[in-house]
C-alpha cells in the first residue's frame, strides 16, 4: 500500500479543521499538515449554520455574562474552565476572521454589528446576514490558500486510525474517485468530522453529516461523551426539516400555536413584553422551547400537516426591509419550501434535530486520552455545551478548539518522533484495507437504505425531544439488532470509481456505532437535564448525574458507561431562570 | 488507472446551436456587423460629398435603389437589436451604488432608452421630419 | 401522500464498462413537494444503487449538487419536480469531464480559483488588539454580492467560452478576485492581476453573460468581470501616461 507522510493529519475541511490547519501552518511552517475530507472544503456542514457567532465586544457585555449563559444554558454539564477559555478566546478569534475577510454585517459608525441570540443575556451575537457559517467557512477555505504548507487530501474518506502502543500513527484514507487505500502516516491526527445528526430521520443535518469521525475514534478506544444530549433547533420547516436561525427570533419573530397564541408563556418563559426581550419568550433556550412545542402538541394545540404537527413563526411585523436585509436566505427558503413569504404569512415550524452535544472525549486542550489524537468542532466534546448549547456558541467553539487542538498537536509532533513500527503499522493498514474488500465479496442480504430507515425511525421513538424508560430499552435493543444485521450488508455497486453506495455503507456503519452511544447513554441517564428530558425522572438529579457520561468501545456487545466528574470552577449548579427572573436586556 | 474520465467536445462551429441563449448571442454580435456597415456607407457618402455633385448624386442614388433601402431596412432592423441588447447589459457593466442602495437596472436601462428617444427626436427635428 | 408517476432520464456514465454515456430512465412515484434530487435519492435508495451523484445540505448553500436539468445548469435542490412535466432528463454539470454519471471532474476548477488569490490582502498586518477594520454597510454591500457565490459551478457549465477553451479562469473565480478587489480592506488588486488581467482571465470573456443567468445565488460573475475589464483598461491607460509601463 502507498505510504504517504506528513506531520499532523486533519480528518475533515469544515469550520474546525480549516481553522487548525491555518493554526498549524502560522505555528510552524516546517510542520506539515495533510487536510483530508471526504468533500471539498466549501462543502463542509457549516456552510449550513445561518444565525452568528457570539463573542463578548460590546461596552455593555462582560465575559462573565457570556460565561454564565453558557454554563446555566448547559444546565451546568459544561466543564467551567473550558467554558471560561473559550469566552475569553472567541472575540479574538472572531476578530480574526473580519482580518481575514469574513463579511460580517455592520453598524453604521463600521463596527461589527450584534445580534440577540437564544439564552443569551446581551446582544452578543456577531452575524453575517443569515448566512454566517457560509460566510465563515469560505473564508477559511480561501484564507487557508495563502498558506503552501497546507496540503489537501479532497474527496478522500477516512477509513480508520492507525494506533500502535498508546499512540497515534495515522489514518488510512479512501480516495473516492479511485476506490484505492493509502496509509497517511502522521505523528498526530485532529479529528474535525462534524457531527451525526442523520442518525434521525428528521434533521437540519446534511446528507455527510454521519458521525464517522466520532465512530472512528470510538472504535480506536476513545471513548464518546455526553452522546444523550440531543439537540433539537425549534424552528425547522417541516417536509425537508430545513434550519429556520434562531436570528428569525432574535431579530423579533414569535412562535404562536394554532389559536395564534404565544405559547412560551405558558412554560416558564414569560411574561410576553417587552418583547424583544433576551433570555425570555421566543429567545430562551433550544431545549425549553422544542419541549414547549411537545407540551403544546400533547394538549392538541399545534397545528397538523401533513408532515407532522406544526407551530407558526410570526415574522410578519419585522417589515420587508428588515426581513430582505437581516433573513434573506430565510425568506427564500420558507417561500420555496413551505410555500410561505415571511413578509405577509406565517411560518410553519416544528422542532428538528440540529445538533450533538456529545462527542470524542477531549481535555481542555483538544487532546483524547490517545497520545496524539485530538478533537475539535461538533465531533468533539470537550465540554463547552453541556446538556444544552446555546445558539451561535457552536461557530465559535470550532475556531477556538480548532486552533487550540492545532497549536497542542504542532507542540507534540515536535517532541516527537515516528516510531519505528512501518511493519506493523502497515499491516493494521492492510487490514483496514481487507476490511473494505470484504464488502465487495459480501454475499450480504440487508439493504443499506432499509437498515438506516430503521435506525432512523427507532431513534426517534425512543431518543426523541422527551424519553421513557421502556422507549428507550426498545430503541437500545433495536439499535443491537440493526449492529448485528449489518454485519450482513449487502453492496449492489461493485465499482471502484466514485462508489456512493461504498460510501454510504460504511457511513452507515459509523452511524450504528454513534446511534448506539446515544441511546445507552440515554438509557442510563436516569434524570432530566438539558436537552435529555426523561418523563419517568423529570427532575435534574446533581447528586448522581453531575457527570459526563462517557461510552467505551465493545466491538462485540453494548458500549460501556461510566462517568466523569464535571469541572467546576466558579458557578455552582443552580437553577435555570428564563423568562421574569431572567433581567434580559431589552432590545 | 480505473478513472476514465469523459470529456465531451463543444463544437467550435456550431456550439451556438446547442441553446437559445447563444443563438440570441450570436445574433447580438452578428448586429455589430451590420453597424459597421452603415458607419462604412456613411463614410463612403462623405467621400462623395467631397468629390463633387456627381459623386454625391451617385450615392444618393444607390442608397435610395431597392437594394439599398433593403440593406438600409436590415441595417435598421439589427441595429434595434444591437442597441436593445448592450442597454440590457449596461446594468451589469456599470454598477451604479448610492450609499447602501444598489441603483435598480431597470431604472439605469430607462435612462438609456431616454437618452435615445430625446437623441432621435432633436435628429428628426434637425432633419424637418417631425 | 400522493405521489405523481415522473420518469427521470439520468445520463449514466460508468468508467469501467461503458465507453460513452447513455440515457438510463426510472420511474419515480414522486410527492407534491419534492426537488429533482428528492427524486434522484428515491432512485438511489429505491431503484438502483449504483447511481451517483454529489449533494449535502438540501438548502442550496453546499454547492454540492449542480447539474443541467432538461437542459439548464442548476442545483438539484432547489428545483421542484412539480415545475416540470412527466418528464425529466438529469445530466452532469456541461464542459467538464464526465468521472462517473452524475459526478463532473472539477479539479480544474479547485485549482484556478486559488490561482486568483482569493483572499483578503491588507495594505498591512493588523493585530487582534487593534480590534475590527471599520467599514460601514455602504462599503459591504459594494462587494457583498460577490461573496454569495457557492462553487456550485452552474456557471462554467453555462460559459461556452470556457467549454471552447479551458484556459479560461472562468466566471467563478473572477468573480471571486473581484470580490477581494472590491473590499475596502483589501489592497491585492495589483498582485491578482497577472491571473486576472491576463489573456486567460477576463480578456477571454466575451461577455455572453450566460453564467449570471444561471447562477442560483445571483452572484451576477458576468457583471463583476465586466467590471474588473473597466478598472483593469483604466489602470492600462493611466499606466501608460505614467510611462509606467505596466502590461
Amino acid at each position: 500500500m502507498e505510504i504517504i507522510e506528513t506531520d499532523i493529519a486533519i480528518v475533515g475541511a469544515g469550520g474546525a479543521g480549516l481553522r487548525a490547519a491555518i493554526e498549524v501552518a502560522e505555528a510552524d511552517p516546517n510542520v506539515k499538515v495533510l487536510l483530508i475530507s471526504k468533500v471539498y472544503p466549501m462543502r463542509s456542514h457549516t456552510c449550513a449554520a445561518e444565525g452568528g457567532a457570539a463573542g463578548v465586544v460590546k461596552d455593555n457585555d462582560t465575559l462573565e455574562y457570556h460565561f454564565n449563559d453558557t454554563v446555566g444554558g448547559g444546565d451546568w454539564l459544561t466543564d467551567q474552565d473550558a467554558v471560561e477559555y473559550f469566552v475569553n478566546e472567541i472575540p479574538k478569534e472572531l476578530t480574526r476572521m473580519e482580518h481575514w475577510g469574513c463579511p460580517w454585517s455592520r453598524e453604521d459608525s463600521g463596527k461589527v454589528a450584534v445580534r440577540p441570540f437564544g439564552g443569551m443575556k446581551i446582544m452578543r451575537t456577531w452575524f453575517a446576514a443569515d448566512k454566517t457559517g457560509f460566510h465563515m467557512l469560505h473564508t477559511l477555505f480561501q484564507t487557508s490558500l495563502k498558506y503552501p504548507t497546507i496540503e489537501r487530501l479532497d474527496e478522500y474518506y477516512v477509513t480508520d486510525l492507525m494506533v500502535e502502543d498508546g499512540r497515534v500513527h495515522g489514518v488510512v484514507v479512501m480516495e473516492i474517485r479511485t476506490g484505492k487505500m493509502t496509509l497517511v502516516r502522521a505523528k498526530a491526527v485532529i479529528i474535525c468530522s462534524g457531527g451525526a445528526g442523520k442518525i434521525f430521520p428528521f434533521t437540519t443535518n446534511g446528507a455527510i453529516k454521519t458521525g464517522d469521525g466520532m465512530a472512528m475514534a470510538y472504535r480506536a478506544g476513545v471513548p464518546l461523551k455526553d452522546m444523550e444530549f440531543v439537540q433539537y433547533h425549534p424552528t425547522g420547516l417541516p417536509a425537508t426539516g430545513i434550519l429556520l436561525t434562531e436570528g428569525c427570533r432574535g431579530e423579533g419573530g414569535i412562535l404562536v400555536n394554532k389559536d395564534g397564541y404565544r405559547f412560551l408563556q405558558d412554560y416558564g418563559l414569560g411574561p410576553p413584553d417587552p418583547w424583544p426581550r433576551l433570555k425570555a419568550m421566543e429567545l430562551g433556550p433550544r431545549d425549553r422551547l422544542s419541549q414547549a412545542f411537545w407540551h403544546e402538541q400533547k394538549k392538541g394545540r399545534t397545528i397538523p400537516s401533513p408532515w407532522g404537527d406544526v407551530m407558526h413563526l410570526d415574522m410578519r411585523h419585522l417589515g420587508e426591509k428588515k426581513i430582505n436585509e437581516r433573513l434573506p436566505l430565510i425568506r427564500e427558503l420558507s417561500r420555496l419550501y413551505a410555500g410561505a413569504d415571511p413578509v405577509h404569512e406565517l411560518v410553519p415550524v416544528r422542532p428538528v434535530v440540529h445538533y450533538m452535544m456529545g462527542g470524542i472525549h477531549t481535555n481542555i486542550d483538544g487532546a483524547t486520552p490517545l497520545a496524539g489524537l485530538y478533537a475539535a468542532g461538533e465531533c468533539a466534546c470537550v465540554s463547552i455545551n453541556g446538556a444544552n448549547r446555546l445558539g451561535s456558541n457552536s461557530l465559535g467553539e470550532l475556531l477556538v478548539f480548532g486552533a487550540r487542538a492545532a497549536r497542542n498537536a504542532v507542540d507534540y509532533v515536535k517532541s516527537t518522533e515516528y516510531l519505528n513500527k512501518v511493519k506493523t503499522i502497515q499491516a493494521q493498514a492492510e487490514d483496514a484495507q481487507s476490511r473494505v474488500k470484504a464488502l465487495f465479496q459480501s454475499q450480504g442480504t440487508e439493504s443499506v437504505p432499509g437498515l438506516r430507515k430503521e435506525l432512523n425511525a427507532t431513534m426517534e421513538e425512543g431518543c426523541g425531544i422527551y424519553r421513557t424508560e421502556a422507549e428507550i430499552k426498545a430503541t437500545c435493543d433495536k439499535v443491537t439488532e440493526i449492529r448485528a444485521r449489518y454485519k450482513d450488508v449487502k453492496l449492489e455497486d461493485t465499482s471502484t470509481v466514485f462508489n456512493t453506495d461504498l460510501l454510504q455503507t460504511l457511513e452507515l456503519g459509523c452511524m450504528i456505532e454513534v446511534a448506539q452511544t446515544v441511546a445507552v447513554s440515554a438509557f442510563e441517564r436516569k434524570e432530566s437535564r438539558g436537552a435529555h428530558q426523561r418523563l419517568d425522572y423529570e427532575k435534574r438529579d446533581d447528586v448522581n448525574y453531575l457527570k459526563h457520561s462517557m461510552a467505551h468501545f465493545d466491538p462485540d456487545g453494548d458500549p460501556r458507561i461510566d462517568y466523569l466528574d464535571v469541572v467546576i470552577t466558579k458557578s455552582q449548579p443552580a437553577e435555570r431562570i428564563y423568562g421574569a427572573g431572567a433581567e434580559g436586556q431589552v432590545v | 488507472m480505473n478513472r476514465k474520465p469523459y470529456r465531451r467536445e463543444l463544437s467550435k462551429t456550431s456550439w451556438f446551436m446547442t441553446h437559445q441563449r447563444y443563438k440570441s448571442y450570436m445574433l447580438h454580435e452578428i448586429s455589430s456587423l451590420f453597424v459597421a456597415i452603415y458607419a462604412f456607407i456613411l463614410i463612403i457618402g462623405l467621400f462623395r460629398l467631397g468629390e463633387g455633385p456627381e459623386a454625391w448624386e451617385g450615392w444618393l442614388g444607390f442608397v435610395a435603389s431597392p437594394i439599398g433601402v433593403i440593406l438600409h431596412v436590415l441595417i435598421f432592423v439589427f441595429s434595434i437589436i444591437h442597441t436593445m441588447a448592450w442597454f440590457k447589459a449596461v446594468p451589469q457593466a456599470m454598477r451604479i451604488q448610492r450609499g447602501e442602495e444598489i441603483v435598480p437596472g431597470k431604472l439605469i436601462v430607462g435612462a438609456h432608452y431616454g437618452v435615445l428617444a430625446a437623441v432621435s427626436l432633436f435628429v428628426l427635428i434637425l432633419a424637418g421630419v417631425a | 401522500m400522493e405521489t405523481r408517476d415522473v420518469t427521470i432520464e439520468v445520463l449514466r456514465y460508468r468508467p469501467e464498462q461503458d465507453s460513452e454515456p447513455f440515457f438510463q430512465s426510472y420511474t419515480v412515484p414522486c410527492e407534491e413537494h419534492w426537488v429533482v434530487l428528492d427524486a434522484l435519492n428515491y432512485i438511489k435508495d429505491e431503484l438502483d444503487r449504483t447511481l451517483s451523484y454529489r449533494w449535502s445540505c438540501h438548502m442550496f448553500v453546499c454547492g454540492s449538487c449542480g447539474m443541467v436539468i432538461n437542459g439548464e445548469p442548476m442545483l438539484s435542490c432547489k428545483k421542484f419536480v412539480r415545475d416540470f412535466g412527466d418528464k425529466i432528463r438529469v445530466e452532469p454539470l456541461s464542459n467538464f469531464p464526465i468521472e462517473r454519471d452524475l459526478v463532473i471532474v472539477q479539479d480544474d476548477f479547485m485549482e484556478k480559483l486559488s490561482s486568483v488569490k482569493p483572499y483578503l490582502i491588507p495594505k498591512e498586518e493588523r493585530s487582534i488588539e487593534s480590534g475590527e477594520y471599520l467599514q460601514t454597510p455602504a462599503q459591504l454591500k459594494t462587494y457583498k454580492q460577490y461573496t454569495m457565490c457557492i462553487n456550485c459551478l452552474c456557471c462554467y457549465a453555462a460559459c461556452p467560452q470556457y467549454g471552447l477553451d479551458d484556459k479560461f479562469i472562468g466566471p467563478a473565480a473572477l468573480a471571486l478576485a473581484h470580490r477581494y478587489n472590491a473590499d475596502s480592506r483589501d489592497v491585492g488588486r495589483s498582485a491578482r492581476e497577472d491571473v486576472v488581467a491576463s489573456h486567460e482571465g477576463i480578456w477571454e470573456c466575451s461577455f455572453v453573460g450566460a453564467c449570471s443567468l444561471v447562477c442560483p445565488k445571483d452572484v451576477e460573475p458576468a457583471g463583476a468581470i465586466q467590471q474588473t475589464k473597466f478598472t483593469s483598461a483604466i489602470d492600462y491607460i493611466t499606466g501608460m501616461v505614467s510611462g509606467g509601463g505596466k502590461k
